[in-house]
């Protein structure tokens, strides 16, 4: 019992890897192309960021304010460009306190 | 004791993005964020040309996942799967099944971001329940505490573990042994090298080192024999972050070990990972 449940779990977890690794990074919005569209576009510097790996976290909470549309961080250039719905009502404190969130310091507003 | 040794080292912190592989020593993730970690592990051990000879093969499966539950602090758990194969004389013998369940807090005290560099620190605290099959668990209940030191300058990061194993604050009725405990000191140094212009894909190379140091066990007061031992590790690997997913991997060398009694001796062992985060 025990181990076909440990045969199980590694096998699920192949499974998971392999489909989530496809997925990574082919979901990314063309950011450029959104902000063409007649929306706002901002860039913040970002502190704190380390990796690629850190770019999720931070995109998550910026995404989840209502009236984001789509954000794209970058640990090379500490920045991450939002952007964000022309009608929509948010302010830089919005987006510093999600930055903060996910555990880095946000910097200036560079746009 | 074997197994113990085993399980204490299959990554008792494991949230960074960057640093080290095996003794990550990462700060807490993001709030709400989700990070799944698996790794396979492949050790052995030997007592080189006595005789008897002795050796062990030993191949880990530990699957963890954490959760950030604020920005400053996260809780993880950890269930491995393990297969040991033990030759001596010629003869053979197979234990497998699930190991201890392991689980574990940590809590982000400070963490600097600034231009040029950061700096974090993060205290852990957990515990290793007998939960495991009869030849797999420690059929004890082992706290682990610890604190994580994590720098970051550029794209070069510098992790220090410091960590200390009470293994049997509480036996079960299987045994009457009591763990050593253990104390173990690590570090690492990674670079990332990014790739393309988006910066989305990172290749970093880790050099970790590791001290380790384990009590003798003991039963009724007394020590046991051929138990306790001292290693220092070196370990190269190399890790590859591409979005939110990381493959990872790397070569653990035994340096030195100081073992009591007529022990197996640690061989170069390999651990091949992946980290997925949401």
């Amino acid at each position: 019992m025990y181990r076909l449940l440990g045969f199980m779990s590694v096998g699920v977890t192949v499974i998971l890897i392999v489909s989530v690794a496809i997925g990574c990074g082919s979901n990314r919005k063309n950011i450029e192309e959104l902000a063409g569209e007649g929306n706002e576009l901002r860039v913040y510097e970002v502190f704190g960021m380390d990796c690629p790996g850190c770019h999720g976290g931070v995109e998550k909470l910026v995404n989840r304010l209502n009236g984001v549309i789509a954000s794209k961080a970058n640990w090379e250039k500490q920045q991450l460009t939002v952007v964000i719905l022309r009608t929509a009502e948010i302010t830089d404190q919005m987006i510093f306190d999600a930055i903060k969130q996910a555990n880095f310091t946000p910097g200036k507003r560079l746009r | 004791m074997l197994v113990l040794v085993l399980g204490s080292q299959a990554f008792h912190h494991s949230t960074a993005q960057a640093g080290g592989i095996s003794i990550d020593a990462g700060l807490t993730p993001a709030a709400n964020r989700w990070i799944f970690r698996s790794q396979v592990r492949i050790l052995q051990r030997n007592n080189g040309p006595a005789v008897p000879s002795m050796k062990m093969e030993a191949y880990m499966f530990p699957v963890m996942v954490a959760y950030g539950l604020r920005s400053d602090a996260m809780i993880m758990i950890r269930q491995s799967y393990m297969r040991r194969v033990m030759k001596t004389a010629g003869e053979s013998s197979t234990s497998s099944g699930l190991g201890d369940l392991f689980i574990l807090g940590k809590y982000r005290l400070t963490r600097i971001n600034t231009s040029t560099y950061t700096l974090g620190i993060a205290p852990t605290l957990g515990i290793e329940l007998p939960t495991g099959e009869d030849r797999i668990s420690s059929d004890s209940y082992d706290l682990r505490y610890g604190i994580l030191l994590s720098g970051r300058s550029n794209s070069w990061g510098i992790d220090l573990n410091l960590t200390y194993a009470w293994n049997g604050i509480a036996l079960t009725d299987n045994t009457d042994i009591d763990p050593g405990d253990e104390i173990a000191v690590e570090a690492a140094v990674s670079r990332q090298v990014s790739v393309g212009e988006t910066a989305d894909i990172a290749v970093a190379p880790v050099l970790e080192s590791s001290y380790q140091k384990r009590d003798a066990d003991i039963s009724n007061g007394v020590r046991i024999g051929n138990t306790g031992e001292s290693l220092l590790l070196l370990a190269p690997g190399l890790k590859l972050t591409r979005g939110s997913f990381i493959l990872e991997g790397l070569v653990q060398f035994p340096i030195w070990q100081d073992h009591e009694g007529s022990q197996t001796k640690r061989q170069t062992s390999v651990l091949l990972g992946v980290r997925l985060m949401n």
